[in-house]
């Protein structure tokens, strides 16, 4: 799995663009994490993509948005994983590796559950 | 000062002199504005023709071509023409009204969203729903279509930013976009990768066109004893009656060019994306050949044809960089040699004295009689390849054709917007039947505003390309591809406009009226009736190699390898 960081001006339309390259491309998206960062009127957008050499392939175009400030993989070290999970018990948060996200989330077979790729 | 009036002098600050389109309910306050303006505004017949016209225009003039349309049918018409200019990276600003930023959303009358429609085929496109962003907004627009690879930029501007109060310290706000950066890294292995060529080849493409690095290439392509072979959208960029100019390759180039690309050790491709029109079956294109690519988007490098050095640059700086690098003398002489022949015997005679009139007589005729600063345009099918094959286009002429998206009736508005840039010219629209009928109200526009184009109009009566492909492919099953009769009579339908017409239906009538075309004050048509069973060959059938090329009247005896 590949996650892709992308630093992007913080307005209306900015997701429809980024989406619309992976759309032309044919790439599904695994899991997206956006928000706020720590400048103003920006934003951080965390993807992540199965498949390397498609991932690579999408990477000069976003680089070509003008909404898009800097695109770039992110270094495999720096993989974390979240979840949220949900049972008869209640909510569960899981943070850490992607590994050890993957296999609580496997074990634990939770109702329902959301899982997501983030680095920095 | 109120949006409409900023708009206005935005436009006139970017040294707009000249805008296509039709007004609209939104539009109405900006067009109040335009009364008082020195900005000409041709009023066209339909939004398409619009954007096709701002994309002629840019083409010869090399600044972005403005149109403009109304909300909601007006912009959806208005896609076409957008569409096209990116296809073949034109410089163009579109813009279109929108309902109230109030109302937006609400699926108000006239309301689509454009904004969603334009974006993936601008470079870049905006919703103005701030009026203090509005300046700045109009002033990015025009730098983004003309920084780097050019591109159409869309601004959606809703009806009541032009109705806001805009300040002038807004409008004096200045801006500033990213250029993309030069990537010359691989420089040196480019060099040595031609230097070692023994049968070096270019490919030089519709970036050629933009950058104007023509003489620059020639005198690269003398260094390396290269020929130089172009994509449809590069004609016009060398000379072609230059002896190391091959002509146009591909689907239906010149059997030199195909040969060249074939045959190449060393291939530099300079300002094209490897469409597939030209490489054929992508898979067997150039894999005996290593391949300099030089291209200003660097996401082209790679996309269609990989393990390649890459230049990431503009074609005149990276080709003025190659000739200073270059330092041993090339070993290509006996390739030269051979090509130099080869592009001897590829040279036929079509100037076709049969009845029913051969379309290559048409075009032989134009080569010879149209003078030497005249800007041909063609619509798209078999025109446009007869055009490219056989039209011969060297000193100051230009090309101009819808190679990217292939846009039916992008020839006739096109040509409008060129005549407008560059009123001194010759002018010619190299059409079909087909094409000629999806804009042919058009003429209207062309009378009204007083643009003396001519239109040379290879009649067969069928939509010949689409007609050729089920003869070759399809069993010779015709399903809706011919029309029936002679409907419309292109004759009384030009002069019904005001235009001045003539049907030409002897070969020996042909040069004649070509003469009095370029002479004609008015927009002028010539009807030629030609051979409906003439077909455009040579031809690789599509997703295949130059061996299984279809020859008909071509001696070519040069062979495949």
């Amino acid at each position: 799995m590949e996650v892709m960081m992308m630093l992007v001006y913080d307005q209306p339309g900015v997701m429809q663009r980024v989406m619309g390259e992976f759309n032309r491309k044919r790439i599904n998206v695994e899991t997206i994490v956006v928000g706020k960062c720590e400048m103003a009127d920006r934003a951080r957008i965390v993807l992540s993509i199965s498949d390397r050499e498609k991932a690579l392939a999408v990477i000069e175009h976003l680089k070509a948005l003008q909404e898009v400030i800097e695109c770039d993989l992110v270094d495999h070290s720096r993989h974390e994983a979240y979840a949220l999970l949900c049972n008869k018990e209640g909510v569960c948060r899981l943070t850490g590796s992607v590994d050890q996200v993957d296999s609580i989330v496997k074990k634990s077979q939770p109702e329902k559950f959301i899982q997501a790729m983030n680095a920095i | 000062m109120k949006g409409a009036k900023a708009a206005v002098e935005l436009l006139e600050k970017q040294n707009v002199q000249v805008m296509f389109g039709i007004p609209g309910g939104v539009l109405l306050p900006f067009y109040d504005e335009l009364v008082q303006s020195d900005i000409r505004h041709i009023l066209v017949r339909h939004e398409q023709c619009a954007g096709h016209m701002a994309d002629g225009f840019a083409r010869v003039s090399r600044k972005p071509g403005v149109c403009i349309a109304t909300s909601g049918p007006g912009a959806t018409n208005l896609v076409t023409g957008v569409a096209t200019a990116f296809m073949d990276s034109s410089p163009m600003v579109a813009i279109t009204g929108q309902v109230a930023t109030g109302v937006l959303g609400n699926d108000a009358f006239q309301e689509a969203d454009s904004f969603s429609l334009m974006m993936p085929i601008t470079k870049h496109n905006y919703r103005v729903t701030d009026p203090k962003q509005f300046p700045e907004t109009m002033k990015r627009a025009f730098m983004i279509a003309t920084t780097g690879r050019y591109g159409p930029v869309h601004v959606d501007i809703p009806t009541d930013i032009f109705q806001a109060d805009i300040t002038d310290e807004q409008m004096k706000k200045e801006v500033r976009v990213p250029k993309p950066r030069r990537n010359l890294s691989e420089l040196l292995d480019a060099v040595k990768l031609l230097e070692k060529a023994e049968r070096p080849t270019i490919m030089v493409g519709g970036g050629v066109i933009w950058s104007q690095a023509g003489p620059e290439i020639m005198r690269l392509a003398e260094m390396l004893m290269a020929p130089v072979v172009t994509t449809l959208m590069a004609k016009g960029s060398v000379p072609e009656n230059h002896p190391m100019v091959l002509g146009v390759c591909g689907m239906h180039g010149r059997q030199v060019a195909n040969y060249a690309l074939n045959n190449c050790d060393v291939l530099l491709a300079i300002g094209t994306r490897f469409s597939d029109r030209v490489t054929g079956k992508l898979s067997e294109f150039g894999t005996k050949t290593k391949v300099v690519h030089v291209d200003i988007d660097s996401s082209e490098i790679g996309k269609n044809v990989k393990g390649r050095v890459g230049l990431v640059g503009d074609a005149w700086t990276v080709v003025n960089a190659l000739i200073a690098g270059l330092q041993r003398r090339p070993k290509a002489s006996i390739w030269k040699e051979r090509i130099l022949q080869l592009n001897k015997d590829c040279t036929c005679d079509y100037d076709l004295r049969t009845d029913p009139i051969k379309p290559q007589k048409v075009i032989h005729d134009m080569s010879k009689y149209l003078p030497d600063d005249a800007i041909v345009t063609t619509e798209v099918g078999q025109n446009q390849m007869w055009a490219a094959h056989f039209y011969k286009c060297y000193g100051k002429r230009m090309f101009i054709t819808s190679g990217g998206l292939g846009t039916m009736g992008f020839g006739f508005p096109a040509a409008l917007g060129a005549k407008v840039a560059r009123p001194g010219s010759v002018v010619a629209d190299i059409a079909g039947d087909g094409s000629l009928q999806m804009v042919s109200q058009e003429f209207a526009t062309a009378v009204e505003n007083d643009i003396p184009v001519m239109i040379c109009l290879l009649n067969n009566g069928w939509l010949g390309m689409v007609k050729q492909w089920q003869k070759l492919f399809y069993g010779s099953r015709y399903m809706a591809s011919k029309f029936a009769g002679t409907t419309p009579d292109f004759v009384k339908l030009a002069e019904a406009y005001g235009a001045v017409a003539v049907r030409v239906e002897r070969q020996s009538e042909v040069a004649e009226a070509i003469r009095r075309g370029a002479k004609s004050d008015l927009p002028f048509l010539i009807d030629f009736v030609i051979d409906p069973e003439e077909d455009v060959l040579p031809m690789t059938p599509p997703g295949r190699t130059s061996v299984d090329c279809i020859k008909g009247r071509c001696k070519w005896k040069g062979g495949v390898t």
